[in-house]
């Protein structure tokens, strides 16, 4: 895309199951099919095991021999960089010490988790990549509300992982998402308050606001010095019920409709009914000189080259970005 | 210079809360195709003529469909494909009899473009299946190319070209066979159509093809092919294109491994002088799991990358040899 804003394309949702999206013939399709759309930047989230060979750190240079190699092969489809990487480590992972379930609101568990970002930050370094991006805490109906005390545990881990971003020269990027225990404005702007503004950055979302009951335009001017990464994608719907409490969520909510028969909760940009004021946010964007990477994400949605495509769209017919 | 009239030929089927459909299935998956297809950067749109019904519904007439189009950076209609793929004893190109009922069925197909800007191709399949029509002897041919200029006649009064599409499973699929209607029709009334796997399947190089009737050529159908057909299946009774047995998918888009010189024909187009349309189709897609979407994607990549650089290339050597 030919625009002052720089914009990339997230790989996710492509990776949808674990044995899925393994062939290097098939992500070189999705390789070309975003190139197709207008953009040469992709997003990598970090997944686990043999099978995750475009998303775990260790497993890409396993099969492509060194950062360069993995750009060597996304070159090969005309997709010339990395943006950023997301990682959850609160997500279960055979790497990281075996599935130990550790989270970040257990202060007994920080150090290991600290220790466990070191594939990730040289990774994002050495791909060239901007932001490691990450899922600050575990989902909210796994642990008790967080108190000030408790976000400041989360955030010490975020401040120390900060530590070792800025000295390998990349950004860190706390994304929030809906289901996640730091969950109401109060306590994202906590969280932000808790952790170092020259080391840690805020990775707005904005369907994932908007279901949490966020408005993502008046949120982005608010904290607009620490938004640091965007992942741009729509939803029909808001958590009105407190679902993301519900017993498995990311089951229950996500993909069990909330009890309300919702069978998709994310949805490319234009989509009807969508919640997300896009122009009116893009436009919040371009006025705060927004530096940073507009990640188009069209996760836990329908055929990824359909929605890729219809976000190509978006961004030409709507936005006015020339491919 | 980047060639810019790409043409997209209207072969679709996405996924519905009925199954996988073509996007005919409503008028919101219309819209959703449409804009993909916009966002790769097709300009133009070539479909059946038995679409036209549906899209003028939907859109309140078939200029209101081209309208859309246009509104999402398309410049028009460029070609309506007609084909009796099945020989009937209503319809047959190889029966003489039958040729009034056909000639007034285009008819009834011309009047539904009255409004469009300028649909250039009148695509025609020139024969049913082999199985059907064969003993395929030069007066078999002959029957057909009479059709078609009959035919040929009428549309160029609609300002359309009738262009024949031959298929590997047709009764006019062989080198020989194709000069032999060539020269049974009149040049000024019937085009060629050059669909590159089809040719290919049948043991007809596109390259050389085009290069001997450049001068009748007025479009294509850029897809690609893994498979010759070696064991005779163009003669598979009622279908070769579902049911060969040795081959149960003949159709690929351009970049995957296929038999198709696609630089070099790009490289031939270029130095011909043409100067229409060049057609994406996906034939058979979903076959394997495959998706319409990615192989369109995929397809323009290959154009947008591969095809770009041969033409450049072309323009390149004829500059130098001027």
């Amino acid at each position: 895309m030919k625009d002052t804003l720089r914009w990339a394309y997230a790989l996710n949702q492509w990776n949808v199951r674990l044995d899925v999206f393994v062939r290097h013939e098939d992500q070189q399709r999705a390789l070309k099919t975003v190139s197709a759309c207008g953009f040469d930047t992709i997003e990598l989230a970090s997944g686990t095991g043999r099978w995750d060979n475009i998303s775990r750190p260790e497993v890409i240079l396993l099969n492509h021999g060194s950062h360069q190699g993995f750009l060597d092969f996304l070159r090969r489809a005309q997709v010339r960089g990395v943006s950023s990487v997301f990682w959850d480590p609160q997500a279960p992972t055979e790497e990281e010490e075996g599935y130990a379930f550790r989270s970040t609101a257990n202060p007994a568990d920080a150090d290991a988790i600290v220790e466990w970002s070191k594939p990730f930050v040289d990774f994002v370094a050495g791909v060239g990549a901007d932001q490691l991006v990450v899922r600050p805490v575990g989902s909210a109906w796994m642990t008790p509300p967080l108190d000030a005390d408790g976000i400041k545990v989360v955030a010490d881990v975020w401040n120390r992982i900060g530590e070792r971003t800025a000295a390998a020269g990349i950004g860190l990027a706390l994304h929030y998402d809906c289901l996640g225990a730091v969950h109401t404005h109060a306590e994202l702007t906590g969280l932000l308050e808790a952790t170092d503004p020259a080391t840690v950055g805020f990775a707005l979302d904005t369907a994932e606001l908007t279901v949490g009951g966020i408005d993502p335009v008046a949120f982005y001017r608010e904290h607009a010095d620490r938004v640091t990464h965007v992942h741009l994608k729509d939803t029909r719907y808001a958590d009105t019920g407190e679902e993301y409490r519900m017993p498995g969520a990311e089951s229950t909510m996500l993909k069990g409709g909330a009890g309300r028969r919702i069978e998709r909760w994310f949805y490319e940009l234009g989509t009807e009914g969508g919640l997300v004021d896009v122009p009116g946010f893009v436009a919040a964007l371009r006025e705060h000189g927004y530096p940073g990477w507009v990640v188009v994400e069209s996760d836990h949605g329908g055929n990824p080259a359909e929605l890729a495509m219809l976000n190509s769209w978006y961004l030409q017919r709507v936005l006015g970005v020339a491919k | 210079m980047v060639w810019t009239k790409w043409s997209y030929m209207d072969h679709w089927v996405t996924e519905t809360p009925q199954g996988p459909q073509p996007p005919s299935f409503n008028r919101a998956y219309m819209d959703r195709y449409v804009k993909q297809l916009s966002a790769l950067g097709f300009t133009g749109f070539d479909t059946f003529f038995f679409y036209l019904p549906l899209y003028a519904g939907m859109y309140g007439g078939v200029p209101g469909f081209e309208r859309f189009l246009q509104d999402n950076g398309f410049d028009k209609i460029t070609g309506i494909f007609s084909a009796y793929p099945s020989a009937t004893r209503y319809t047959a190109p190889h029966v003489r009899e039958t040729h009034d009922r056909i000639v007034a069925d285009c008819e009834n197909t011309l009047r539904m473009c009255e409004g469009l800007t300028g649909v250039e191709n009148f695509i025609v399949m020139p024969t049913s299946t082999h199985h059907q029509t064969e003993p395929v002897t030069d007066d078999t041919i002959k029957v057909v190319a009479d059709l078609w200029n009959r035919v040929g006649a009428l549309t160029l009064q609609h300002g359309m070209k009738t262009t024949c599409h031959f298929e590997f499973w047709g009764a006019i699929r062989t080198r020989e066979q194709l000069d032999t209607f060539f020269r049974h029709t009149d040049p000024e009334l019937v085009f060629f159509f050059c669909d590159t796997a089809q040719h290919t399947i049948a043991g007809v190089d596109p390259v050389q093809m085009f290069r001997d009737y450049s001068d009748r050529c007025t479009g294509f159908h850029f897809k690609d092919t893994k498979n010759v057909d070696e064991h005779e299946a163009y003669r598979t009774p009622p279908d070769p294109e579902l049911m060969a047995p040795q081959v149960t998918r003949w159709f690929y888009e351009m970049g995957e491994g296929g038999l198709v010189d696609f630089p070099a024909l790009m490289k031939e187009i270029v130095a011909s002088g043409y100067d229409g349309w060049l057609t994406v189709e996906h034939d058979k897609a979903e076959l394997g799991g495959g998706s319409y979407a990615e192989a369109t994607a995929v397809a323009k990549w290959y154009i947008d990358n591969v095809l770009a650089e041969a033409e450049a290339e072309a323009r390149a050597e004829l500059e130098t040899a001027r």
